[in-house]
């Protein structure tokens, strides 16, 4: 998981837009996410992350969340589906059960719990991209200025962890490589080196940042790297969607009911959001192939 | 493979406890009468909806009842009704309104989504300031059921008449009963036999304080769920405040103790005061109301609003 997410700087356009660009575009994805509970706007919605994904080299980040959503949406439509005593078609009549009560399963909650993982599911594959594709270093330079402690923390973080997995492994294998005739070596153990490894590791790093002065006063302005020539058309494609989903959020072109009768309702601009969201998201991708 | 082979049998082990616990596919039959789903605010005086259902299935509950009548928001994962076509519960100025509801004029003491609707139940949902009495155990305005059990099947209690004192208000009582379809049985105040049944009790106040549930009314609408008291020989009619606004010659109210079925008391400080109060059953007025006063001759809905000057 840890590997599939690692950001690997690449030539294709998102990996050459800016931090800000990026987030704009990909960010668009989780606010339909959000702002949009009809089922065909999140499939539509999904397709456009994955297309986002594909064409931005994160395929690997991609399946990885997949594999981890699948096993939550699994987890949320049943949760769902047993929680939630509402809905008029009744599939299953479940017995009186202690705490939870009734438990009978509605095709509404069904589909409820299957909205709302989708939505989850969109906004995992859509941080996975992110977190693939866009240079964490720059996203945290980005934030400098305007959450300093915290970008600290999460530039130690980003760069700790890996180590601190790094550690693990290198522990495991010397263990398994004192031999057959070696007493064992219980997780518990191996948890207490690495925590102690890693507290060896903070310290070091606190003395570091001490020294360059981190404690004293904040730092100005982060420098701004030079515009990427291919930012233009992610923000095209960003403002495109958020406009367009704010207009069907506004005239109630795309809405969806799942109690108590499942009640999907889609207007033409909400058809035109379904429609444009995979066109829009493939866009930006399309610079480098024409130039090719 | 082998995963698929083990789970066949969970699968089977599932499947075969989930229909020894008495699940089953579908809504499940259907129970014969009409539903009917009320909802008020205010101690039932402003009616908002008024619907019924035929012959409900199995898996029907008050809250799909209620969802599919009415624009709810819910909360707990949907086992708490939070507000009904935009009323939602609410605290202001330190006092508290939330909504509540009745099955066949007790109030339930679990969930909607639990509360199973039978053909022939009456359902009302009210919102109202439960700053003075968290629990109203039962209603009067549910007439003639808890009385008329049209959902009971064979499980139906005996209806008894407690009466103290004179004949009359307790024929028109057992009158009024006969006419809505109930049979009841008429029993001395004193010689009352024991075990569990549906009783209105009928007499002059100083007669029957002495019974439980009257004491239950005596000590006020926290004990009893019932916006009146009765100190000493006086009624005395009470606001949602919970303070006295006007005395009271007669009083026909519901309370409930314990888990037990409900006891309606119809009482008054005087013959006339008892028969007055008897004489609401016959009303229309009745319908959707906790309780009635009866005040210089008036039937008056209680929670009670001061006299006009």
């Amino acid at each position: 998981m840890i590997a599939a997410l690692t950001y690997v700087p690449r030539r294709n356009p998102m990996g050459r837009a800016g931090v800000l660009a990026a987030s704009a575009y990909l960010g668009a994805f989780v606010a339909v996410a959000f702002g949009f509970s009809h089922p065909l706007v999140l499939a539509s919605d999904a397709v456009a992350v994955v297309i986002a994904g594909l064409l931005s080299g994160t395929g690997r980040a991609l399946a990885a969340s997949a594999r981890f959503a699948a096993w939550l949406a699994m987890l949320m439509v049943a949760t769902n589906a047993i929680a939630s005593q509402r809905g008029d078609s009744v599939l299953v009549r479940g017995p009186d059960v202690p705490v939870l009560g009734t438990v009978d399963v509605t095709a509404e909650a069904l589909a409820e719990g299957g909205v709302l993982a989708l939505r989850v599911a969109i906004v995992i594959a859509a941080f996975a991209v992110f977190t693939a594709a866009v240079d964490p270093d720059r996203v945290l330079r980005l934030m400098r200025p305007v959450a300093r402690r915290s970008a600290l923390t999460a530039t130690l973080v980003v760069r700790l962890v890996p180590l601190a997995a790094a550690d693990h492994a290198r522990i495991r294998d010397a263990a398994a490589l004192r031999g057959p005739a070696a007493a064992p070596v219980s997780r518990p153990s191996l948890v207490r080196r690495l925590v102690a490894g890693s507290l060896d590791r903070a310290v070091d790093a606190a003395a570091a940042l001490e020294l360059r002065g981190y404690a004293g006063t904040a730092p100005g302005r982060a420098r701004r790297g030079p515009r990427s020539p291919v930012d233009a058309a992610f923000w095209l494609a960003a403002v495109a969607i958020w406009g367009l989903a704010a207009a069907c959020v506004a005239t109630g072109a795309a809405t969806y009911e799942s109690y108590p009768g499942i009640e999907p309702e889609l207007e033409p601009l909400g058809l035109a959001l379904v429609l444009a969201l995979p066109a829009l998201a493939a866009i930006p991708h399309l610079q480098g192939v024409s130039r090719r | 493979m082998h995963r698929v082979r083990m789970l066949a049998p969970a699968l089977a082990v599932i499947v075969a406890a989930a229909l020894g616990a008495g699940c089953g596919l579908g809504p499940g039959d259907s129970s014969e009468g009409e539903a009917t789903l009320t909802v008020t605010r205010d101690y039932g005086s402003e009616k908002l909806l008024d619907v019924g259902r035929s012959d409900p299935p199995e898996s029907e509950t008050v809250m799909r009842m209620l969802d599919r009548e009415a624009d709810i928001e819910t909360r707990y994962g949907g086992g708490f009704v939070q507000s009904i076509e935009g009323i939602s519960g609410s605290t202001d100025g330190g006092r508290t309104h939330d909504w509540f509801f009745f099955v066949n004029g007790v109030e339930s003491a679990i969930g909607a989504a639990e509360t199973d609707v039978l053909g022939g139940d009456r359902i009302w949902w009210d919102h109202r300031d439960w700053t003075e009495a968290m629990r109203v155990p039962a209603v009067v305005g549910s007439w003639p059921e808890p009385f008329l059990q049209a959902s009971a099947g064979s499980d139906r209690l005996p209806v008894r008449v407690v009466c103290a004192g004179p004949d009359a208000p307790c024929d028109a009582a057992e009158d009024a009963l006969a006419d809505a379809g109930v049979s009841a049985v008429v029993t001395d105040f004193v010689k009352e036999a024991e075990g569990t049944a549906l009783r209105m009790i009928v007499g002059e106040w100083h007669d029957i304080r002495s019974d439980q549930a009257a004491r239950l009314i005596a000590r006020g609408p926290e004990a009893s769920g019932v916006f009146a008291q009765a100190p000493s020989d006086e009624i005395e009619l009470l606001d949602e405040q919970g303070q006295v606004v006007r005395g009271a010659q007669g009083l026909l109210a519901a309370t409930r103790i314990g888990e037990e079925p409900p006891t309606w008391i119809a009482t008054g400080t005087s013959p006339g005061g008892v028969l007055d109060a008897v004489s609401v059953l016959d009303s229309d007025e009745l319908e959707d109301r906790y309780a009635f006063g009866i005040s210089d001759g008036f039937a008056v809905p209680i929670p009670a609003e001061e006299p006009a000057p």
